[in-house]
């Protein structure tokens, strides 16, 4: 190889190296100087079209709302970075951290217990001793699991509904997991609920959309004709697949998925939303207003439009839905038994 | 050199058909959609694995190891699927895929067989650049508009019951890893391409004597077993999932270099290991999906590996497995 060659092939690799680099922790805003407002995502991505990116669009509503606040974010690689990504931002001088997801709990709490001035936010994080300056933003993922297996209960004509789901080592997706599966069973006795959870661990389950699609098509082959895809990148590839199957429907999970995931537009009938937008934006203007309280703060949780769907959905099916809806509110439904 | 098999393997071989085939049809006439399903995944989850063990397969038999499977896929994928949302078009979408694919290849040749670099370290040079450079040119609003590739039936083939299903209703670049497998096994067994190939791999001392240009060889042989990890990516992207979604190879491109192995460096012992690899993951999967147990899903999620592991020992009991001599060895003309 001629060295002119040798040159350029070394400055493709330090390119690529770079980029790498770049790739791996990317920064959302400004760095300098004001008010800052950081967020430390799970091990999914900013742009996962899932709880990630629900966090971050409520983070930077939040900061919007917030007179010369800048957010930014850092994605965690892997689940042994959270404590150094959540520290780069305290000395970095971030006023409010926000930290998205049950796998980083522990470390934001020890990032609270040492930095009193510094606000938390921990999505998804059960407190089970209130911090004064932690709060975690948690939902009835079961009432919305509830909610959409209601729906699809009423809407399966083979009686049987699948879930292909992120994993079970993460509290949220088994409530959502037992809402839905209940939720069928209330409105259609006759139902069978087939289920199937990602059998990797935290740094995978959410990150595998050719295991979601792969999973979703046997659910499909043997009956099922509604699919709830609950968990991030994999949830995705399986509202994907469902997509290609005439005639069946799928719901999405976290953020009105219709927006996210356009390639589902064919099955998509609805999605069951925790408004972690709404929530993190909110805490972020009280812990800006000096009134967030440490311990936990809940979230709203409802089911998405149904966009195309709107006509399959009788009148019938949402005064079902309205008592449902209701029953879960005044606590006469328990969505998890 | 592994392709010849001891008689006494053939038998086994034979042997283990039948009692798969019988275990098939018992299976089919307990539960048809639930076996049919379960089948269609394996053949499904094998696809991806099958072409990464190819693409592995042949830098082996010349003599280059490539452990930038992982990063082919991914950046293949990537390439496939920004072209497609681009274009529209699924077909140029593949073009594209295999083309990076094939680009990769020849980065891998240019590191490991031009500059003589450590194999391991360029292969792992294309895993981290992958996840890199699709990560940061990842653009969250691009989507497939048209969809992914959707089932040809293969005319009255397609209506048989099971095996229609699972074998003669697919997708197209699934019916085209198909044929590539034939095509390899051709190629590298029956070809002077092949016998070539495996000199070099073998002897490459002994190979230049007799005329053939190793480093060019070589060279051509892992662009070109790139082109089939691109067609991997383009698979990946646009006919199992339907979009991109970063770090979606999810080690796949490694498992493809235990398909190889397991599959001893031919094709269709890699494909028949991918559908052992294939079968595992929906048998698991099946078994969540009928509460057959009640524990964990991570602990079912272990059975391929274990099995694996089970397998690889018996068979390294039944018969030998050896690497091609000159594996990983960079080649300097004497």
């Amino acid at each position: 190889m001629a060295p002119m060659w040798r040159r350029l092939l070394a400055l493709l690799m330090v390119l690529g190296l770079v980029a790498a680099a770049c790739g791996s922790d990317s920064d959302g805003g400004e760095v300098s100087g004001g008010y800052k407002i950081g967020l430390v995502t799970d091990t999914g991505k900013v742009d996962d079209k899932s709880f990630n990116q629900s966090a971050w669009e409520g983070a930077q509503a939040g900061a919007g709302n917030v007179l010369g606040a800048t957010a930014s974010y850092i994605e965690t690689e892997e689940s042994k970075d959270y404590a150094n990504n959540i520290q780069l931002f305290v000395d970095d001088g971030a006023k409010i951290i926000v930290t998205v997801g049950f796998g980083l709990g522990e470390a934001t709490i020890e990032a609270a217990q040492a930095n009193p001035d510094v606000m938390f936010i921990g999505v998804d994080q059960w407190q089970n001793d209130a911090l004064p300056n932690l709060a975690g933003l948690m939902f009835p993922e079961a009432k919305a699991g509830f909610m959409a297996g209601a729906l699809a209960g009423m809407l399966t004509e083979t009686n049987i509904v699948g879930a292909v789901l992120g994993t079970d080592l993460v509290p949220p997706v088994v409530f959502f997991k037992e809402g839905w599966e209940n939720g069928a069973r209330y409105t259609n006795p006759n139902v069978e609920t087939i289920s199937t959870y990602h059998p990797g661990g935290l740094d995978v389950a959410f990150g595998d959309p050719e295991w979601g699609a792969t999973t979703a098509r046997q659910a499909l082959d043997q009956g099922a004709d509604i699919i709830f895809g609950a968990g991030g990148a994999t949830g995705n590839g399986a509202l994907i697949e469902v997509a290609g199957e005439a005639g069946a429907l799928c719901v999405g999970v976290d953020s009105d998925q219709w927006f996210t995931v356009p390639e589902a537009h064919p099955c998509l009938v609805t999605s069951a939303m925790k408004l972690i937008d709404v929530g993190v934006a909110e805490l972020i203007a009280q812990a800006n207003a000096g009134t967030m309280e440490g311990g936990n703060y809940f979230g709203e949780v409802g089911l998405a439009p149904h966009h195309d769907f709107d006509s399959m959905v009788t009148s019938e099916m949402r005064d079902m839905l309205a008592e449902v809806m209701a029953g879960l509110d005044d606590g006469s439904i328990n969505p998890m038994p | 050199m592994g392709e010849v098999m001891k008689p006494q393997q053939r038998q086994l071989l034979y042997a283990g058909l039948a009692v798969m085939l019988v275990l098939i049809w018992i299976f089919y006439s307990a539960n048809g959609p639930q076996t049919t399903a379960v089948l269609a995944g394996t053949v499904r989850a094998a696809t991806l694995l099958a072409l990464g063990a190819m693409c592995g397969m042949i830098g082996e038999r010349s003599g280059v190891v490539n452990i930038g499977i992982e990063g082919q896929f991914l950046l293949s994928a990537f390439a496939a699927f920004t072209i497609a949302s681009m274009t529209g078009s699924l077909f140029m979408g593949t073009i594209a895929g295999i083309g990076m694919g094939l680009m990769m290849g020849w980065l891998l040749a240019a590191m490991a067989v031009g500059l003589k670099v450590d194999q391991i370290i360029a292969g792992t040079v294309l895993n981290i650049a992958a996840l890199g450079l699709t990560s940061f040119f990842y653009d969250r609003s691009r989507s497939l508009g048209m969809g992914k590739y959707t089932n040809i039936d293969l005319g009255p083939l397609a209506d048989i019951p099971l095996v229609g299903t699972v074998f003669f209703s697919r997708p197209p670049l699934t019916y085209l890893t198909m044929a590539l497998l034939v095509v390899v096994h051709i190629a590298l067994f029956r070809s002077v391409w092949g016998m070539r190939t495996r000199a070099i791999g073998e002897h490459p001392g002994a190979a230049d004597t007799v005329g053939i240009d190793v480093l060019k060889l070589r060279y051509l042989n892992v662009t070109l077993a790139g082109g089939l990890a691109g067609l991997g990516g383009s698979y990946l992207a646009l006919e199992a999932v339907g979009t991109f979604s970063r770090a979606m190879s999810g080690g796949r491109g490694f498992l493809a270099l235990a398909v190889m192995i397991f599959g001893r460096r031919t094709p269709f012992g890699a494909y028949a290991a991918a559908l052992f690899f294939g079968f595992t993951t929906a048998l698991q999967n099946q078994f969540q999906l009928n509460n057959t147990f009640d524990i964990p899903p991570q602990f079912v999620g272990m059975l391929p590996f274990v099995v694996t592991i089970v397998v690889v020992a018996l068979s390294g009991l039944v018969g030998s497995m050896r690497d091609p001599a000159a594996l990983g060895q960079n080649y300097e003309k004497g």
